[in-house]
């Protein structure tokens, strides 16, 4: 009984911080048995198989191999000869639906810049799901992306990571199962968009005395929830003993629930492991404090987002196990973005670090398997040896680790999601497009077809293009 | 015309390089079979002589310097028919930014040259990836007509300025409407009657001067920018997305007989592609700028280029007003062959199309008496893995050390183990 009272405590406890509210309602409708044979495949994990062949179950990658399976039964097989297969795509860093086509104030829903630090907001409540941006990504090969919000503030809110699936319902395209991410943001953003107010920060140095405070503040919550669920625990014992006759603690009162308080649930979250920190930050010394920032609190940064001079701490960034999702080539753009440089995603790479090319931009995940090209081309112009199937799991297989989702996506592995893209080229040339996509082994996109989700918004107004 | 000529003499004279031969170059360029390989000779800043197993004369001097291209290919300098390098450094820091003037009464009379910096720090990226020349455009303010443009070479030289007023930009985007009262109605109202205007004052010169002229809603330098416009001296760059506002544009032109349009973004240029190609004008595009982001550009698609060129519309391709994405010119023009478009469209689409659009004779083509600008490849140029071995503009190759090449290099052994290049972090004097 005790135990049960305290098994049931927790579960109260999660219930109110972490659990799944706002469930993924997405199911994959059944998918058909379907082979792939006469492939070139990109595995996602650093490997490649020449000549293989590809075997979908039930939406499940059942069987992956070099030459031709033994048994073909009663399938249905797609003759991939000169064709490419790779992992269906991952974008880690995304702002569809938040931030969606037409972009006007009516549909700006990405930044909640009126306080700097905002870990109560979840991006999932501004989604719009009928996005027409959402098709073009399926275009390219994006099967799922982690949609954050802005970066205006210090603690951003957090993420979500959906599948790209045409739903009525932003539930319908959350990908089960997949852990919530925190948006932080270092630089230039909250600096600017508070100092302008005259409030905090305005500087760098304000940018991190807010962290620490909210971390110091989460700390605080979070002891409170431990102390009260020491207090439970003591309580119910006594409880259990009172039974006993002539006990006198049968009049004690039952403890009282800490206030619930949306802000520290989800820093708790990031400091309890279950929530993984996604940092917008550019440079380098910034992102060596933050590691410092990390460590005084005792929590994990799971990725840095832009990280335009990782390059400069790859070294870091791989002894404290953090990925960096990176730009080909954008640079100069703002001043923290002046030190970019073409061969930033190659050199982490280089140096064993997690390594992934993130969009940030409505035109780009339309083609991240280009960025990751450019990248590893001026990676091996200045020396560096890298394989195309290794710079694969830029967009692929690393991608789904810093999502937490790697164990369900993300590579060709048996057992894995069937999120599959068969390419026209080789995905690392210009040429390539995707030419049909499956997620969880149901078609989505099929160019021969002129098969592609339309969102609400194109009816009437671009459909007329949709064989394009 | 005349005075892009002279301009250009300009360039060429100061330029005093030794004689090249490139050998076995594979040349990319319309109306060449790219399987047979020529021989390139430039000289005084030309191409002297472009053939298959070239017999060199005895005039070239023994300086010459011989470049085996191995069969690589070879294309033209790109052409950027869009861009702010050089006028813009950082875009996310106003202060670097000259592109736009919004708070001074001039509007169509405005000159980007006399902002342009030929040592920002972007000008020596360009050559890196092929680019040799751009247009350099000014973004509108306080006007819809923003100012002229220039074209440049990106060589680095002080003296870099090819063509300082080349065109007169028009905006008639969705939110330019800001500049006329709110409504397309006025914008296009005023456009109009600044040509109108013009043409007042180039009839009364004399009443101008001596103020006996009714007042003019435009400076007497916008007047005569756009005078220079309506004569076909100037072209007149026309930036708009929705299809009914290129027809509303075209309409109210058709006073003006020898007005020279170009569409610039031109997002639902496809629809009116057959009413373009019969007016014979010309389409610069931004490829890959296919979302409907806002409702002028409800019909943004890849297949733009391919539409119109099928149409017989002249394209060219420009890399994108806000953001240092030049590099993507070349990715830009291997999309739009992914979606449709001929490879040789692509190349003309950032070579000879954009020469002929902006009157730069003599440029986009490897040919006898051309200007020497070339890009030799390691591969296919469109090709997301290629890029530039070597770049000439004018006859000179272009070093190709940058800001980006030296942080490279500082950092390099901190991925392979080792410690920050300190022969680069501290400067010793030579």
């Amino acid at each position: 009984m005790v135990k049960l009272l305290i098994i049931l405590g927790v579960i109260g406890f999660i219930g109110k911080a972490g659990a799944d509210v706002y469930p993924s309602t997405y199911k994959a409708p059944s998918a058909p048995d379907i082979l792939i044979v006469n492939a070139s495949l990109y595995i996602g994990d650093g490997n490649e198989i020449e000549n293989g062949y590809l075997h979908l179950r039930q939406g499940k990658i059942l069987d992956v191999g070099t030459g031709s399976p033994v048994d073909v039964e009663d399938m249905s097989v797609i003759d991939a000869k000169g064709k490419w297969v790779t992992p269906g795509i991952i974008d880690v860093h995304s702002h569809l639906g938040n931030y969606p086509s037409p972009g006007y104030q009516g549909s700006s829903d990405g930044n909640e810049a009126t306080s700097p630090v905002t870990p109560e907001v979840w991006a999932e409540h501004s989604v719009w799901p009928q996005d027409p941006q959402f098709p073009l990504a399926l275009a390219g090969g994006v099967t799922t992306l982690q949609i954050l919000p802005g970066s205006a503030n210090l603690f951003g809110g957090r993420s979500v990571t959906v599948k790209n699936v045409w739903s009525r319902t932003v539930q319908g395209m959350k990908f089960p199962g997949a852990p919530y991410g925190l948006k932080m943001a270092c630089g230039e953003n909250p600096k600017r968009v508070y100092g302008r107010k005259g409030s905090a920060p305005s500087t760098r140095m304000g940018n991190f005395a807010g962290y620490r405070k909210a971390w110091i503040d989460a700390l605080e919550y979070q002891e409170s929830w431990a102390v009260y669920q020491r207090e439970l625990n003591q309580f119910d014992s006594e409880q259990s003993q009172s039974d006993e006759p002539g006990s006198d603690k049968k009049d004690r009162k039952e403890p009282s629930e800490p206030k619930r308080n949306l802000k520290m649930e989800t820093l708790v979250g990031v400091l309890d492991g279950d929530i993984l920190v996604h940092n917008h930050c550019y440079r380098a010394d910034e992102m060596a404090q933050i590691i410092d920032l990390s460590k005084e609190f005792g929590y994990q940064v799971t990725a840095f987002h832009h990280a335009v001079e990782a390059y400069k701490i790859t070294d870091l960034l791989a002894e404290n196990n953090i990925c960096s999702a990176m730009w080909a080539d954008w640079w100069q753009f703002k001043l923290e973005s002046f030190d970019g440089i073409q061969e930033n995603i190659p050199l982490v790479h280089s140096a064993g670090a997690c390594a992934i090319v993130h969009s940030d931009s409505a035109l780009g995940i339309q083609r991240l398997n280009q960025e990751a090209a450019k990248a590893l081309a001026a990676g091996r112009r200045l020396g560096l040896t890298i394989s195309q199937a290794e710079a694969m799991t830029w967009i692929t297989g690393n991608a789904a680790k810093a999502l937490g989702i790697d164990h369900k996506t993300g590579t060709l592995e048996l057992g894995k999601m069937a999120d599959v893209v068969i390419w026209s080229h080789n995905p690392f040339s210009v040429y390539a497009r995707a030419e049909i996509v499956f997620i969880d082994g149901v078609v989505r996109l099929d160019l021969e077809q002129g098969l592609r989700p339309v969102s609400d918004f194109e009816l009437g107004l671009r459909t007329e293009d949709a064989k394009s | 015309m005349k005075r892009i000529l002279i301009l250009i003499c300009l360039v060429i004279n100061t330029a005093q390089a030794a004689p090249v031969l490139i050998k076995n170059a594979k040349l990319a360029q319309a109306g060449l079979d790219s399987n047979v390989l020529v021989d390139i000779l430039v000289q005084d800043g030309r191409f002297q002589s472009v053939e298959t197993n070239l017999r060199l004369a005895d005039t070239v001097s023994n300086t010459l310097e011989i470049i085996d291209a191995q069969g690589q290919w070879v294309t033209p300098g790109l052409i950027d028919s869009g861009t702010t390098i050089g006028l813009v450094d950082v875009p996310g820091l106003g202060i670097s930014s000259d592109n736009r003037v919004e708070d001074f009464p001039l509007s169509a009379g405005l000159s980007v040259a006399l902002a342009l910096n030929p040592e920002s720090s972007l000008i020596r990226m360009a050559p890196t990836d092929g680019i040799t020349r751009g247009v350099i455009i000014p973004v509108p303010g306080n006007s819809n007509y923003a100012g002229q443009s220039s074209v440049v070479e990106f060589s680095g030289k002080t003296d870099f300025v090819v063509y300082a007023d080349n065109a007169v930009h028009l905006y008639l985007r969705e939110r330019d409407r800001r500049f006329a009262g709110g409504s397309r109605a006025a914008v296009l109202y005023s456009a109009v009657l600044g040509l109108q205007e013009s043409q007042r004052y180039r009839n009364n010169r004399r009443a101008f001067k001596t103020n006996k002229l009714r007042p003019f809603s435009l400076k007497e330098a916008d007047l005569k920018a756009l005078d220079k416009v309506v004569s076909g001296e100037l072209v007149l760059a026309i930036h708009v997305d929705r299809a009914a506002d290129i027809r509303s544009a075209l309409a109210a032109l058709v006073e003006f007989k020898s007005i020279r349009p170009v569409l610039m973004g031109a997002t639902e240029a496809w629809k009116v592609a057959d009413d373009l190609a019969a007016g014979n004008i010309p389409v610069v595009i931004n490829v890959l700028d296919n979302t409907p982001s806002n409702f002028d550009k409800l019909g943004a698609r890849l297949d733009n280029a391919a539409l119109l060129t099928e149409a017989g519309v002249r394209v060219a391709f420009m890399s994108s007003e806000p953001f240092s994405e030049f590099r993507s010119l070349t990715q830009a023009a291997g999309v739009a062959v992914a979606n449709g478009l001929s490879f040789k469209h692509a190349l003309q689409a950032i070579t000879s199309n954009p020469a002929e659009i902006w009157g730069l004779e003599s440029l986009g083509m490897i040919e006898p008496g051309a200007i020497a600008d070339l890009v030799i490849w390691d591969g296919d140029p469109l090709e997301l893995m290629s890029a530039p071995v070597k770049t000439m503009i004018n006859g000179n190759w272009v070093e190709f050390s940058t800001r980006q090449s030296l942080l490279a290099r500082r950092y390099l052994s901190i991925s392979k183990g080792g410690a920050v290049d300190s022969s680069s972090t501290a400067l010793r004097k030579k």
